[in-house]
């Protein structure tokens, strides 16, 4: 390596280092350390450096509402994450900021798999508050329900699909029907005959959509 | 890259930001468990820097402190989204940058209400040749508003 060189890469990795450390210097000062034909080149290096790191941030940043709110919500989201990872608590919270109703969603998603029918319409308000609720298993969840969300709000269908990888520790699921609320301190409703009426063929597509697995 | 003790907390904060984005690629591919805590601590680097964004951004495009505010935790919660991929990220501060001004630039109420319904029409200019040459020689001066 000939002189020249050696000085260029010590400068380079010097200005590196401050910026690492916050103590950097004007870039011309780095400049004027290296021979006058070497300028552009390290100029054009320290340039793709800086905009690559983006831009500071403010130090009095910390004080401010946005800044606690901002914090509140990467709080919130990840300590709701669970067995459809970090996905309901995103929704939620990109649903707030956008001042989405959850009526809001359903509607998009209605219209999106064309379920026009009264029944299937409240299965779909009910799993998607189920969704959002973290109650339902990421890893069921089918791929066109989770690029229509991703379309929803307006976001890349990858980043959805990764966000609802469940947790390696997630809490455990509770048993519960696949269709409809509990019953809760109510006796049991008397079971219906099974041929009474047929599977509304619009909450069978919603169920497949929320419990099918990617393919669904 | 910087191996860290899972226990030694402490070591994932000292990480500098690429060191950090190399843990977080390792941690969500593996689904280890580890990956809250970075994912926590790239956020806390990255949060700085969408206020600051939103802000100045949001202040330029004329959005309330509310509406600023809402961009804010709209972009918060992008950012994980996109932290929770498996590919390599941009630099946090720059991810950051890159979102909260995707957040601020989408329509807000009060950008909608105060917008004109029409915008004016561009005033279409064109110079008077040999104007330029008349204004150095003297022979022409420029309009002075007290005297004309």
């Amino acid at each position: 390596m000939s002189g020249g060189e050696e000085v260029f890469e010590r400068v380079f990795w010097q200005a590196l280092n401050d910026l690492k450390e916050g103590s950097e210097k004007p870039i011309e000062s780095y400049l004027l350390l290296v021979p006058r034909g070497q300028r552009d080149e390290l100029g054009q290096m320290l340039a793709d450096v800086l905009l690559a790191r983006g831009p500071l941030p403010d130090p009095t940043a910390a004080e401010s509402e946005g800044y606690k709110r901002a914090v509140a919500v990467v709080d919130e989201v990840l300590g709701r994450r669970g067995v459809a990872g970090i996905l309901p608590g995103t929704l939620k919270a990109m649903r707030n900021a956008r001042g989405i109703e959850p009526d809001a969603v359903v509607e998009r998603l209605a219209a999106d798999f064309e379920v026009r029918g009264e029944e299937g319409r409240q299965d779909l308000a009910r799993n998607y508050h189920r969704l959002e609720t973290g109650k339902l298993l990421g890893s069921k969840l089918s791929r066109r329900l989770l690029d229509s969300l991703a379309s929803v709000f307006d976001v890349d269908p990858a980043e959805v699909l990764a966000a609802a990888r469940p947790a390696a520790k997630g809490p455990r699921l509770k048993s519960a029907p696949a269709m409809g609320r509990s019953g809760g301190a109510r006796g049991a409703s008397p079971p219906r005959p099974a041929a009474a009426r047929p599977p509304d063929p619009e909450v069978e597509l919603v169920e497949r959509l929320f419990y099918g697995g990617p393919d669904a | 890259m910087a191996e860290f003790d899972p226990i030694e907390e402490r070591a994932v904060e000292m990480l500098d930001d690429v060191e950090l984005e190399a843990v977080r690629v390792k941690t969500v591919g593996a689904n280890d468990e580890r990956f809250e805590f970075v994912l926590w601590n790239l956020c806390l680097r990255g949060v700085p820097v969408i206020e600051r964004v939103c802000r100045t951004r949001g202040e330029a495009c004329g959005l309330s402190d509310q509406e600023i505010e809402l961009a804010i935790e709209d972009a918060a919660a992008r950012m994980l989204l996109r932290l929770s991929r498996v590919e390599p990220q941009p630099q946090v501060h720059a991810l950051a940058a890159e979102i909260a001004a995707a957040c601020v630039e989408r329509s807000w109420p009060s950008q909608q209400q105060s917008a004109p319904r029409l915008t004016p029409r561009s005033p279409q200019l064109r110079l008077v040749p040999g104007l330029d040459e008349a204004i150095e020689t003297g022979k022409v001066r420029p309009n002075d508003w007290e005297n004309s």
